[in-house]
């Protein structure tokens, strides 16, 4: 791994803090005070910071640190994070989240947006209560933000192409004195207390990195050192007097008690060279000297053990000749030890990777991964073909290869199961973006908008998340620039003055269904019929019901504002939201009710899903209906049955009557109507919540299939979702529900690809 | 009843003798005390100044008791990190140890 | 012998730097991601050195440390924090929970080294 893969994973590890801080940050501005939600957002912003640091992406560290600062008074309960305040912090988390994005791929952020946040944090973190009404984000920053905070104030660093840029490297904090300077010797007094170790400090430690630091002379004081059996064993009964010779002074000398000097009595003083000896004769200790060859404590593991032991004598030189053999015996012996560990390590290597390995995560292409999702779905044909066979052949149906079947087909669908999961990933952070559209257009329209989601848990194939992000985003501005009134209209209006706008995804009838609500004025119909003869969509005295009127804003070109705003300005209507939503092989449709509001309702297929489905006949084809979709099945009866107008039939079910759909006819599988006591009626809920009944011929029975798009091969098939292989081998396409629903109230099949078409 | 005196009892170090290993140490030497003793510390790797405490505690409860303590063996490690810390233990060496 | 490195940080870019900092400095390094996995691959793990972070969920670097000193067995490990923090505060907190040393984030490497070399035999 490099540094390279290390800032990519920091990139992906920001985006999880992100939506961490932002999903926080709503909770608080909910209401919930409980502080892990805020210390979870502290934690974000401040685990952004430390990854920024480390890649030296100042900007970032600066915003992060001043974010951090204020956090951190909301931690220590200094600061109440009142909406106002949560206000100025959500969109300092929107900042952040540029910063960071411009950090990894170029690009330059709102300078003057984030000065402007820098200092309402600043103000907040000083007590000072926000302004209500904020101050314009463009006025020029006199104070430079940057000078505030802490970060090192380098010069700007120049990024290259990659956006890589390199560690400052640091080289120790002393720089070499010239040879000829004058050496202090420094005089000192160490006197360790308890707690130096007990907290993992060692004074003979602190001894080694002295003598390291030049010359050294040590005197032990051992005169407090009570008999043994007066003795506390953990307690400092030995303090120290050192002399040493060095070129790193007295501030070398400090920063080898840097960790701790809380935890000891020190003194440090410098004396000239010259009145070294006179001083040594002042304290008249026998000072010993510290052999300059430490080397042999730092390998922990090399001892002669089994050999004859260390020769030590008086005499200095003697010993340090002496430990030479020895420690070149030790190496030997250690080398053989190294040897007879290797097994152990290995185990104990493993065990340590088994700990590693506990939570994470690795990156896979997903080529590999649709690859097995492919390879499973022809598996589980596979398997379907052979029970078949093995049914057809067997005829006593007791047989251990059945059994054997059986296992089999629960553990394909399991490794099916597993396989989904891999691609399939909640709607969460789509709708977490969703936030912030909310706010940003919030700001620049001055109304108030509450978000409320709902269903974010919902799994869905990452495809589809992905794509899933741009139309939403455009309908969230729609819904907010044109749905919601001004807070004063509201309010004169008896509601609310803050708007709500509600995200909503639940999985129904095998596909995901995401709502968009908003309690806002509704579509204008007059305005929209209006602007539809404007513009030549419709005749003048065309006669359309209201539901007609309100798809009208998904033609191409359709824009309801007045004037071109901020927003809307962007050239994107609902034309296009409609057609990135086919393109998923997804729909969308519009309730709206005047001074209620509008609801807009996007169905998606869960790709590359298993379905569970019931597979019928209809006019000598075999379908696979969405297990999902199916309420209950019922044997039509003459009685039940009552027609209304040309063709329309209903059938009456427990008192309440239910259109009756021919499936058959709205495919044009045949022409004429089919005799509903011939077959069987499926009573389907479709994605607007309405009941049908779809008339069938036969029911073949239910099995899971695997979904085969047809989209590649041969477009949009209208009434069609997808197609799958049965068992025996035979094609069976899969019914689109709601397709045949919607066309059954009169919008033909071919209508759809016609408005997909123009649209 | 054997004498006290013949009943020389040794005591081997610890490889590692830090913060853990002073009460341990303590407790050994205590248990020991009455008798001549000989430490062999030729398998030590490490000893922190609490452990050096203790030895140097238990050396002079020795003395006091008129017993002899000595090290009979003693690693590399042991021996300079003594020296380090300014600790002589050369009077305290068995007559091998010294050679 | 390698010195054995336990780090304990919920920050995976910062994991991965101190995994790549410590292995290229010839550390065997072990990981775990919050005070609570920390504590639990300490006891097979033994390591020479504990390199903590202290903001963490479940249990932070505080809890972590206590959690350290007190077990009977693991008590005398060197623990250096690795904070962004360098207030005098929160390195204050550290060491009353018993930390014996710290590396303040940014980190680099040889700072990192240096300061397990200082609190290492």
């Amino acid at each position: 791994m490099d540094m390279n893969e290390i800032k990519e994973i920091f990139f992906q590890e920001c985006e999880e803090q992100l939506a961490e801080l932002e999903s926080g940050l709503l909770k608080l501005n909910d209401g919930d005070r409980d502080p892990e939600t805020v210390n979870a957002v502290f934690r974000a912003v401040h685990s952004i910071k430390g990854g920024a640091g480390a890649f030296g992406l100042d900007d970032l560290v600066s915003f992060a640190h001043v974010f951090e600062t204020t956090l951190d008074c909301v931690r220590s309960n200094k600061l109440e994070p009142t909406q106002d305040v949560l206000k100025v912090m959500l969109k300092s988390a929107d900042v952040l989240a540029d910063l960071t994005n411009a950090a990894r791929d170029g690009g330059s952020v709102d300078e003057a947006r984030s000065r402007t946040l820098i200092r309402e944090l600043e103000a907040l973190a000083n007590g000072e209560v926000p302004a209500a009404a904020e101050a314009p984000a463009s006025k020029p920053a006199v104070a430079a933000p940057k000078a505030a905070a802490p970060a090192p104030v380098v010069e700007k660093p120049a990024v290259n192409d990659e956006g890589f840029q390199p560690i400052p490297f640091s080289f120790g904090d002393f720089d070499e004195e010239p040879a000829d300077r004058y050496v202090p010797t420094c005089q000192i007094l160490f006197r360790p207390k308890k707690d130096l170790y007990a907290k993992g400090n060692e004074a003979a430690l602190l001894l080694r990195d002295l003598s390291r630091l030049g010359e050294m002379s040590i005197y032990c004081d051992m005169d407090s050192l009570p008999p043994l059996d007066k003795m506390n064993p953990e307690e400092a009964y030995f303090s120290w007097k050192i002399s040493v010779t060095t070129d790193k002074g007295e501030d070398g000398v400090r920063t080898v008690f840097e960790f701790a000097e809380w935890d000891c009595d020190l003194d440090i003083r410098t004396i000239e060279e010259e009145v070294v000896g006179e001083a040594a004769n002042e304290e008249e200790l026998p000072m010993q000297p510290v052999p300059f060859d430490l080397s042999i404590l730092d390998e922990g593991g090399s001892t002669g053990s089994d050999e004859e032991p260390a020769v030590i004598e008086s005499d200095a030189a003697a010993a340090v000749a002496a430990a030479e053999t020895v420690s070149k015996v030790a190496q030997v012996a250690s080398r053989a030890a190294e040897n007879a560990k290797a097994a152990a390590s290995a185990a104990s290597a493993a065990q340590a990777n088994q700990a590693a390995a506990a939570g994470q995560t690795i990156r896979v292409d997903l080529d590999r991964v649709d690859r097995l999702i492919n390879l499973v779905g022809e598996l589980v044909i596979n398997q379907a073909m052979l029970s078949q066979s093995v049914v057809e052949n067997d005829t006593n149906g007791t047989s251990s290869i059945n059994m054997g079947l059986e296992e089999l087909q629960q553990l394909t669908r399991e490794i099916q199961d597993s396989v989904m999961a891999i691609r399939a990933q909640p709607v969460k952070p789509v709708f977490q973006r969703m936030a912030r559209t909310v706010r940003e257009i919030a700001d620049i329209t001055g109304k108030s908008v509450r978000l409320i989601t709902e269903g974010e848990n919902t799994e869905v194939d990452k495809t589809v998340i992905d794509k899933l992000a741009e139309p939403l985003t455009h309908m969230i501005r729609n819904a907010v620039d044109h749905g919601l009134e001004m807070p004063e209209k509201r309010e004169a209006l008896g509601k609310n003055p803050e708007g709500t706008v509600r995200l909503t995804a639940k999985h129904r009838s095998g596909r995901i269904v995401i709502e968009l609500a908003d309690d806002g004025a509704g579509i204008n119909r007059e305005k929209v019929r209006q602007k539809a003869i404007d513009n030549d969509l419709i005749a003048a005295d065309a006669n359309l019901s209201d539901e007609e009127i309100d798809n009208l804003i998904f033609h191409a070109g359709f824009s309801t504002a007045d004037k071109v705003s901020d927003l809307s300005g962007r050239g994107v209507g609902m034309d296009v939201v409609k057609r990135s939503i086919q393109a998923l092989g997804g729909r969308i449709s519009i309730s709206s009710k005047p001074g209620q509001g509008s609801v807009f309702t996007m169905s998606l297929p869960l790709t590359l899903a298993v379905l569970d489905g019931m597979v019928v006949t209809v006019a000598g084809q075999t379908l696979v209906v969405p297990l999902t979709a199916i309420v209950e099945t019922l044997q039509p009866e003459a009685s039940a049955i009552h027609s209304f107008g040309a063709s329309q039939r209903l059938i009456s079910i427990r008192n309440s009557f239910c259109p009756l759909v021919d499936v058959g006819r709205i495919l044009n599988f045949r022409n004429t109507q089919a005799n509903p006591m011939d077959g069987v009626a499926l009573l389907v809920e479709s994605e607007g919540g309405g009941q049908r009944a779809l008339m069938v011929d036969a029911i073949q029975g239910q099995r899971q299939v695997v979904i085969k798009s047809l989209e590649a091969n041969y477009t949009h098939v209208p009434g069609i979702a997808a197609a799958t292989i049965l068992g025996d081998g035979r094609v069976a396409l899969i019914l689109d529900v709601d397709a045949v629903v919607a066309a059954s109230r009169g919008q033909s099949l071919r209508q759809d690809i016609s408005l997909a078409a123009t649209g | 009843m054997a004498s006290k005196k013949a009943a020389q009892k040794s005591l081997s170090l610890a490889p590692v003798l830090d913060l853990n290993e002073a009460t341990a140490l303590h407790a050994q030497l205590m248990g020991l005390k009455g008798g001549p003793l000989v430490i062999d510390a030729s398998a030590v790797e490490r000893v922190g100044a609490l452990c050096a405490q203790v030895l140097m505690a238990g050396a002079k409860s020795w003395e006091e008791d008129k017993q002899p303590f000595t090290f009979a063996k003693v690693s590399e490690p042991f021996m300079k990190t003594m020296q380090l810390i300014g600790v002589n233990i050369d009077h305290l060496l068995a007559q091998e140890a010294r050679q | 012998m390698k010195k054995k490195v336990l780090t304990v940080d919920d920050s995976r870019t910062i994991r991965n730097m101190l995994l790549v900092t410590l292995n290229n400095a010839g550390f065997e390094t072990i990981q775990a991601e919050d005070g609570i996995e920390g504590l639990e691959v300490l006891e097979n793990a033994n390591p020479d050195v504990i390199v903590t972070d202290i903001n963490m969920p479940r249990l932070d670097g505080f809890g972590f440390i206590e959690g350290v000193r007190r077990n009977e067995k693991y008590r005398a490990i060197p623990i250096l924090v690795l904070t962004t923090e360098s207030d005098a505060e929160k390195k204050n907190r550290a060491r009353q929970a018993g930390a014996t040393g710290w590396i303040v984030k940014p980190f680099d490497p040889t700072k990192l080294i240096d300061a397990i070399e200082r609190v290492t035999a």
